[in-house]
């Protein structure tokens, strides 16, 4: 049994939704599990390990760590991660696990949406939405609570849909009003959603990818992919079957495992950094301050652990930020902090 | 007398000339200092809303010239024959205007380089005027401006750095005690040369060159210089390449390179920047030793709506790994630095894939597709 207790830890954390995946040795997923952010990454984090604790018990090992998303440098220095990857690999790391011939990966979070190209199991193209969050799961949620309906509704209330209406999808605020517009000419709620669903799959299609040659195998991934009416309306753009993984929502954070597992695990005799399943219990703070070294005034954030600082970041000159979240970098600061009081 | 000039736009690009230009008539040039948050905040409040960020930061920088007797800011239609700057040149002064400090006299000269050097003279001449310098150093002048700026742009290779090599040009351009005299720019070839030991010399001699670096990725980095070298707009792009990589500028690609780069276009490019940066462009594209390439724009930039485009397909024929980067004011870091990253992972796992020689052994894994 012993086999059994050792996993690779993935995390992934999100604008909206913070992830972690429990990968067994032999590739399988023991655990998944899918928080919202609320805004507090560092409390999500930690509510997560604890989750993880209760369910895998207190002789289980980590072996190895690996963390991604938005808030990736955060939750590294939290956790001791051993790997630290941007978004796009970890996707596309997992989705390639999971099915070697894909093709095209769909990609629609809480605040951003990607496609990402493979060719032969390796990332060939990429692109990332950029300054409009139109096609983004948060704009769902905001127009599902508008309408009163909850999001787990939204998809199966679209697929029952007879003659969806054409909104624009090209801005969210104009999409809102000309959805608001139609409700009130009698269009159906179901007419409605589905109308949404199209606009904004020809507004993720248009904008994220241009130019672009979409070939199937085609996963769709993020959140938005327990949506069944985004996934028709792709199915009818794209005119190709689009599979839905099991684990689509937790991706990030699989490909994160992965990434871990192939880290620690490729090279015999190296320990992971991990900080231990009871940093539950610690006390994470993080402090920002307004550097005035220059005329530049850079917000500084530093991460304290029990008092203990354990990392600071946000300054451009990098008069104050350490790289890496190890030990050495907690001597450096140190060192940092008497020479600047020296 | 004390001129100021702007740090930005055309400085990164013709800075030289008029440093030697006003050195030889005897008259301080002050910089601004290098950009900075107030400097760009300034520059949102003063400049339009609707152009591009590099005219925000100009009018920044014309805010942040303090203890001058006038501001500089020429009008450059065109620096060579046959094609134009930016239209967004041409409407310097007058577009930054409201950016002047109230009371702070603005000196402007309008230069047409396709006309050609004589008239060149003459519109410098007037300027001349307002100063009260005399024809004869005037021309004596422009030629010390030109000697400069070939010196400047003779030290552009491999290895040469922006930040350095203007540094020096600064250095020389306040040092008016000294009688008129070109800055030492030596070429990087020189440099290169006088760092190895005579040792490493021989070596080097016995042995071909083979670029030690080649494990290394060699990136192109594409766009104009003001935004290249503008390291604060930029969010150190740069220096956050070449940390990871093997750094390729528009700038090192000389003028007869792009010149014989400038094909499968069916009219002229109209704009000297788009110019240099399609044929730039173009020459990354079909080397076979640049693994990737970054276009860096910013929003509001009308010849790059064409130019990158123009870019992007030549990438997409070679299936040359190729990013965008698209910047305005509020860019956060951490949306650069996500793209720069899985770029760069995009590539090495590419190239990797694509059977070139690499020295991490476990990458060959192809069922592993981490590096």
């Amino acid at each position: 049994m012993l086999v059994d207790d050792k996993y690779f830890l993935g995390v992934d954390v999100g604008s909206v939704s913070t992830n972690m995946v429990l990968l067994r040795p032999d590739n399988t997923v023991k655990e998944a599990l899918y928080l919202r952010t609320q805004g507090r990454p560092m409390q999500i984090i930690q509510e997560g390990i604890k989750l993880l604790r209760s369910k895998i018990g207190k002789s289980a090992e980590i072996m190895g760590v690996g963390a991604t998303g938005s808030a990736r440098q955060l939750a590294a220095t939290l956790l001791g991660a051993d790997v630290v990857k941007n978004e796009i690999t970890a996707h596309a790391v997992a989705a390639s696990r999971v099915n070697p011939q894909v093709q095209t990966i769909l990609e629609i979070g809480g605040q951003d949406s990607k496609i990402i190209i493979l060719r032969d199991g390796v990332v060939s193209d990429f692109a990332m939405n950029t300054v409009c969050a139109a096609g983004t799961g948060s704009f769902l949620d905001q127009q599902a609570s508008r309408l009163g309906i909850k999001i787990e509704e939204f998809g199966p209330l679209a697929l029952e849909a007879k003659n969806p209406v054409r909104i624009a999808g090209r801005c969210s605020v104009f999409a809102e009003s000309d959805m608001i517009h139609k409700q009130q000419l009698g269009h159906s709620l179901p007419d409605i959603l589905a109308g949404l669903c199209q606009a904004m799959v020809r507004n993720y299609l248009n904008n994220v990818g241009k130019n672009k040659d979409i070939k199937g195998p085609i996963f769709f991934q993020g959140g938005v992919a327990a949506n069944p009416g985004i996934c028709k309306a792709f199915e009818e753009e794209l005119g190709q079957p689009i599979i839905v993984p099991e684990n689509y929502d937790v991706m990030g954070a699989l490909g994160a495992a992965y990434l871990a597992q192939e880290k620690v695990g490729s090279r015999p005799g190296t320990r992971t950094r991990f900080r231990g399943l009871d940093l539950g219990e610690t006390r994470f703070l993080a402090k920002s301050f307004d550097c005035t070294g220059c005329a530049n005034r850079c917000e500084v954030v530093e991460i304290t652990q029990d008092g203990r600082s354990l990392a600071r970041w946000g300054d451009r000159c990098g008069k104050w930020s350490v790289a890496g979240v190890a030990d050495t970098a907690i001597s450096g600061l140190e060192q940092k902090e008497e020479q600047r009081g020296a | 007398m004390r001129i100021g000039f702007p740090r930005a736009l055309y400085y990164f690009d013709h800075f030289p000339f008029w440093a030697g230009f006003f050195h030889r008539l005897g008259i301080e040039v002050v910089t601004s200092p290098a950009t900075h948050r107030q400097i760009m905040e300034q520059g949102l409040k003063k400049a339009s809303d609707e152009t591009c960020l590099p005219l925000k930061l100009l009018a920044g920088h014309i805010q942040a010239l303090k203890d001058v007797d006038w501001i500089f800011l020429p009008r450059i239609v065109s620096v060579e024959a046959d094609t134009y700057t930016c239209p967004k040149f041409l409407g310097i002064p007058e577009s930054l205007l409201p950016a002047v400090p109230p009371g702070m006299p603005v000196l402007t000269v309008t230069l047409n380089w396709r006309k050609g050097k004589r008239q060149v003279l003459k519109d410098l001449e007037g300027l001349g005027v307002q100063l009260g310098k005399s024809s004869s150093d005037v021309r004596k002048a422009l030629n010390e401006g030109l000697e400069w700026q070939k010196r400047y742009q003779d030290s552009m290779g491999a290895g040469w750095d922006f930040e350095e090599s203007i540094r020096e040009i600064g250095r020389a351009a306040k040092d008016l005690t000294e009688s008129a005299k070109v800055p030492t720019l030596v070429t990087w070839k020189e440099r290169m040369f006088a760092k190895m030991s005579s040792t490493a010399l021989k070596r080097t001699a016995e042995f071909p060159i083979v670029d030690q670096n080649r494990d290394r990725l060699r990136i192109a980095l594409v766009g104009h210089s003001y935004l290249t070298h503008e390291s604060y707009a930029n969010l150190n792009l740069l220096r956050k390449l070449r940390e990871k990589a093997k750094v390729e500028l528009v700038q090192n690609v000389n003028q007869e390179e792009v010149k014989t780069n400038l094909f499968g276009l069916r009219k002229k490019l109209f704009w000297s920047h788009s110019k240099q940066i399609f044929g730039a462009g173009n020459k990354f594209v079909a080397d076979q030793s640049v693994d990737g390439i970054i276009y860096l724009t910013c929003f509001g930039c009308g010849t790059d709506s064409m130019v990158q485009e123009l870019v992007s397909r030549k990438a997409r024929e070679q299936h040359k790994p190729y990013m965008v980067v698209t910047l305005d004011e509020h860019s956060g870091e951490a949306g650069l630095v996500t793209r720069l990253e899985a770029f760069l992972d995009m590539v090495e796992r590419r190239r990797v894939h694509e059977g070139y020689v690499s020295t991490y052994g476990e990458c060959l894994d192809r069922n592993s597709n981490a590096l």
